[in-house]
């Protein structure tokens, strides 16, 4: 039996060398070279006869323990590994299955319970009653120091380099998602076993409770309040360590989802566009906003004309009408809107020349408006067009040599309409 | 709503980008703080002249065309394109995408290596130089808030989740990936040819399945591939 205080003061005096030393058993198991030159490092004055003395002194005490069938490597003995961890506040994610268990447990011992006072056996009723109560602590300690390390995996997550896949760098959020999370959150739903052994033991507390009003005192009322409270406080604390393992890790795991989902969605689309084009990705079009562009009719000649225009652009003095006079000769016309011109035009189908007709229209009309009407009308959907021989026009004041068109309305034969293409112009 | 226009003071350069199909976000702050203190005049005065302003809460700004008049958009092809292959190309390097796409930057050195790797899919963006990747994509990504150029370096910037959105709107797509298993070739059913026949006849025992049971092995081959193709397809 080694004395607890001999211990004790081992690991207080030697805090400085053994809590480095705690990251790499942390890791795994180190020989007997390693942790010379371990320590050594650590303390650059020491002879190897101090390092052999201090590492005797360690496996006297059982801080160090030899692995299993391999006599030269050592470990942290497990208990006092624990209570390091549990110092240093580095935590260890449990499982879900020791919680389930301890909650089996729990009940079990409900049922005990039950048994010693259907029995009057107030020495077992106290026993099992202490006992419930170690247990609940169990529970407490193992969610406390869950939710501890829960926090240290989000924060391993969000401080790991940025360089590395996102895959890699929450992989350890993933697992501990469907390991640890996902299962309690079965555990603690209201069919769960949580609940349910609560519940039970709960039920038995509160029974005992009354029947001992009736019956009489077996143990201490304070006793069977104190372990019902314990009891609340594990299933509040529970559900706690759950909202708070939910709001680190969800939205680290949604990260990572939406990072997979990313990635195998360009992938999807670069497969498809590889077979069939990118037409095959309709999402790829994405609606994004062009400046309207203006579709005008010209020849290079009026670009031309147009622009040397713009570049000696001067503004015409404005002249507005005077209220007192009277408009002599006939009034400007208004020009012709695109409406008026369609309508027109409908009521003179079929028309056998869409240009004849229109120099009937406008004998005086400028030749660029007419060309403007000629191919407006000629692309209207609601019409049919068939291109005539070329021929030459006299507008008022050029003569146009083109291929006009013949109009009909495309309602009147549609199914022909369907199978004809359209000629370009 | 009551419309002050003393307030909007950067309405004319508000307008002056957008409607170049341009996103505002916060590389141009002070157009960007305008529309966040008064999104809802702009989106307003805006709706009124007939252009629908986009606020996307990842913080930028945008005109989307009307869907009645919306063509298919050549550039958003285009620029679609490069994204899903610079998506494949980083995770393939071990890089984060999103970390890249959404803040991050891409060295202009990296550009030859990438055009060389995905030449056939550039093709159908009509890129196959050098010049062609910074003229037709690089600088348009620019011109429309996408990206910034620095020296050396094109920053990725908040609008990018616009198509980080298509990678997702595509992977949520049933229909492609359904398309794409449409294509792969159809199995081919296995004909008995008269050896086979003549094989079955040489059997004494009438109840001997040894020709089907190897039947049922090539099947459980095939199925085998189908899963492990799946697998592939899913990792």
């Amino acid at each position: 039996m080694i004395e607890p205080k001999r211990v004790l003061r081992a690991l207080a005096e030697h805090w400085a060398l053994l809590e480095p030393l705690c990251e790499h058993f942390d890791q795994g198991t180190l020989s007997l070279a390693e942790l010379r030159s371990q320590l050594a490092a650590q303390q650059l004055d020491s002879t190897p006869q101090d390092i052999t003395s201090l590492l005797d002194v360690w496996i006297r005490l059982d801080i160090l323990v030899p692995v299993a069938k391999s006599p030269n490597r050592f470990e942290l003995n497990a208990q006092i590994h624990d209570f390091l961890a549990y110092l240093r506040r580095e935590h260890r994610l449990g499982l879900c299955l020791e919680i389930e268990a301890y909650l089996r447990h729990l009940e079990r011992l409900a049922g005990y319970i039950q048994d010693a006072f259907d029995i009057r056996d107030s020495n077992d009723l106290a026993r099992q009653l202490r006992l419930l109560d170690m247990r609940v602590r169990d529970v407490l300690k193992k969610l406390a120091n869950d939710e501890q390390a829960l926090v240290a995996v989000a924060e391993r997550a969000k401080t790991s380099d940025r360089q590395i896949p996102l895959r890699q760098r929450y992989a350890e959020v993933l697992a501990t998602w469907d390991e640890y999370v996902e299962p309690m959150i079965q555990l603690v739903n209201a069919d769960g076993a949580f609940e349910q052994g609560v519940r039970k033991v709960e039920n038995v507390l509160l029974r005992m409770l009354t029947e001992q009003q009736r019956l009489g005192h077996l143990v201490d009322d304070d006793m069977l309040l104190r372990t019902h409270a314990r009891i609340l406080e594990m299933q509040t604390s529970a559900q706690l360590t759950l909202r708070h393992a939910r709001e680190l890790l969800l939205p680290l795991r949604e990260e990572a989802r939406r990072h997979n989902a990313v990635t195998r969605g360009a992938a999807l689309a670069l497969s498809a566009i590889r077979r069939k084009g990118i037409d095959a990705v309709p999402q790829a079009a994405m609606p994004m906003f062009t400046r309207p562009q203006s579709t005008f009719l010209g020849s290079s000649g009026q670009v031309e004309a147009y622009v040397y225009a713009l570049a000696r652009f001067e503004p015409k003095p404005a002249r507005f009408p005077k209220a007192h006079k009277s408009h002599k000769g006939e009034a400007p016309r208004a020009p012709r809107t695109v409406k008026e011109m369609l309508e027109r035009c409908e009521e003179a189908l079929p028309m056998p020349d869409l240009m004849h007709w229109l120099l009937e229209q406008e004998p005086d009309g400028a030749t660029d408006e007419l060309l403007y009407w000629f191919s407006r009308l000629s692309r209207e959907k609601r019409f049919k067009r068939e291109r005539l021989e070329r021929r030459d026009y006299h507008t008022h004041e050029h003569q146009v040599s083109l291929r006009s068109f013949a109009l009909l309305s495309a309602r009147d034969d549609q199914p022909e309409n369907s199978a004809s293409t359209p000629h370009a112009s | 709503m009551h419309l002050d226009l003393s307030e909007l003071s950067q309405l004319a350069p508000i307008f002056r980008e957008l409607f170049k199909g341009y996103h505002v976000s916060r590389r141009d702050p002070e157009l960007y703080a305008q529309l966040s203190n008064f999104q809802d005049q702009y989106r307003t005065l805006f709706k009124a002249l007939g252009f629908e302003l986009v606020c996307d809460t990842r913080g930028f700004y945008y005109f989307v065309p009307d869907l009645a008049a919306a063509q298919v958009n050549k550039t958003a092809q285009r620029l679609a394109l490069f994204t899903f292959i610079l998506v494949e190309h980083l995770a393939d390097q071990g890089r984060d995408p999103i970390a890249v796409l959404d803040g991050g930057s891409l060295g202009r050195d990296e550009l030859p290596s990438l055009l060389e790797k995905y030449r056939d899919l550039f093709i159908q963006a009509e890129v196959q130089t050098q010049d062609e990747l910074e003229e037709k994509i690089m600088r348009r990504m620019t011109q429309l808030g996408f990206a910034s150029e620095e020296p050396g370096i094109y920053r990725f910037l908040p609008p990018m989740h616009r198509f980080l959105d298509v990678c997702l709107s595509v992977q949520q797509d049933r229909d492609l990936a359904a398309s794409l298993h449409s294509v792969l070739p159809l199995p081919t059913p296995v004909l008995i040819d008269h050896d086979s026949d003549e094989k079955l006849l040489e059997t004494d025992d009438p109840l001997d399945l040894s020709e089907f049971v190897e039947g049922e092995d090539s099947e459980e081959d095939a199925l085998a591939r189908a899963i492990a193709e799946e697998q592939e397809l899913d990792a």
